[in-house]
């Protein structure tokens, strides 16, 4: 009877960590599966009010990062970015200007080549301009060193003793600005490819689905191996 | 079982527990904390390749460790510690001195 018991309880206890370790190799799936997705950019072309999809009180929600912005306001500084990457892979200094937006915020905005930065005279601080472009989260890595004129990377903490709008995290790649007089022409910036995460990392957890269910076949095996008997310790 | 087989089998498992052992080292003292403190793993991609190698340089010390377990007839904690040792720093150069000075 206590035999028996004994094998129940053995039999319980490899179902559960056998069960266990699929359901974890299951989770491991999902996640890979999950990472593959979010690599996927979906093409939205629809344009969103910025404020509809971030507040200057903190970061830029992962699901509003890429879409297709608009807000207005006026131009009320202008940095140079050196070093730049765009979405072609082409290094260049980039024309940033810091956009105060008309509920008093502000929000760096990436207008074009920093070459081109003297092709739309008509604009100075008073200009009121509408502008659509890509939002963007903010960079890490300094490209430049930092001055007065110039921004090592684009992140508006940079820039926090300098101004007393509250500042929208991240940044806008414009695809296009307006004044009353009319569109601004000029050579806009290819937005980069968006990725939503380190590659790689979809492998990592198919190699930890493959480890779970390793285990769980072990755990199946393990009983078996037990009753050939005959083991040594080492 | 022959000779070869077995000295095979221990030939692999020693690779095996070093390769991981490094690894292991790697992502812990190099990955975890460029990632978690530093946060240059974005900036330095390269380094995403230590957890993934990781992975599945574990899946064949498992495989390894099971081998040489069954060859040499080990009994199943040890064989639990063994396949264990690959997931903690140092424990794989333990496991590997160990089973090298008893079976070699």
């Amino acid at each position: 009877m206590n035999s028996k018991l004994k094998k129940l309880g053995q039999g319980l206890l490899v179902l559960l960590l056998a069960s266990s370790f699929i359901a974890l190799g299951i989770w491991q799936l999902h996640r890979a599966h999950d990472m593959k997705m979010s690599s996927t950019v979906a093409v939205d072309t629809h344009i969103y009010p910025l404020a509809n999809l971030a507040s200057p009180t903190g970061s830029i929600p992962p699901e509003s990062i890429g879409k297709v912005v608009s807000t207005s306001g006026h131009y009320i500084a202008q940095f140079k970015a050196p070093h730049q990457k765009d979405g072609k892979g082409a290094i260049a200094d980039w024309d940033v200007a810091l956009l105060q937006t008309d509920t008093d915020t502000a929000i760096l905005v990436v207008r074009g080549l920093w070459s081109d930065r003297l092709a739309s005279p008509e604009i100075v601080m008073s200009t009121k301009v509408e502008i659509t472009g890509t939002l963007l989260p903010h960079q890490n890595d300094d490209k430049a060193e930092n001055t007065a004129q110039q921004l090592s990377r684009l992140d508006s903490s940079l820039l926090t003793g300098m101004t007393q709008t509250q500042l929208f995290d991240g940044f806008i790649l414009e695809k296009s600005e307006s004044t009353r007089s009319g569109a601004v022409t000029r050579t806009r910036i290819e937005t980069p490819i968006l990725t939503s995460g380190v590659p790689g990392f979809y492998w990592q957890h198919i190699s930890y689905v493959v480890i779970w269910w390793l285990m769980a076949l072990v755990i199946f095996w393990l009983p078996i191996y037990s009753r050939r008997g005959n083991r040594i310790k080492p | 079982m022959t000779e070869a087989q077995t000295f095979g089998a221990l030939a692999r498992f020693r690779l095996m527990a070093i390769l991981c052992g490094v690894n292991l080292l790697l992502l812990i003292f190099g990955y975890m904390p460029a990632k978690h403190i530093f946060d240059v793993v974005q900036t330095h991609q390269w380094m995403v390749f230590i957890p993934v190698a990781h992975g599945y340089l574990y899946i064949i010390y498992i495989l390894t460790a099971l081998q040489i377990g069954v060859q040499k007839k080990m009994s199943l904690p040890v064989i639990l510690a063994l396949i264990a040792a690959g997931t903690l720093p140092f424990a794989s150069f333990i496991a590997e001195r160990k089973i090298v000075k008893k079976y070699s």
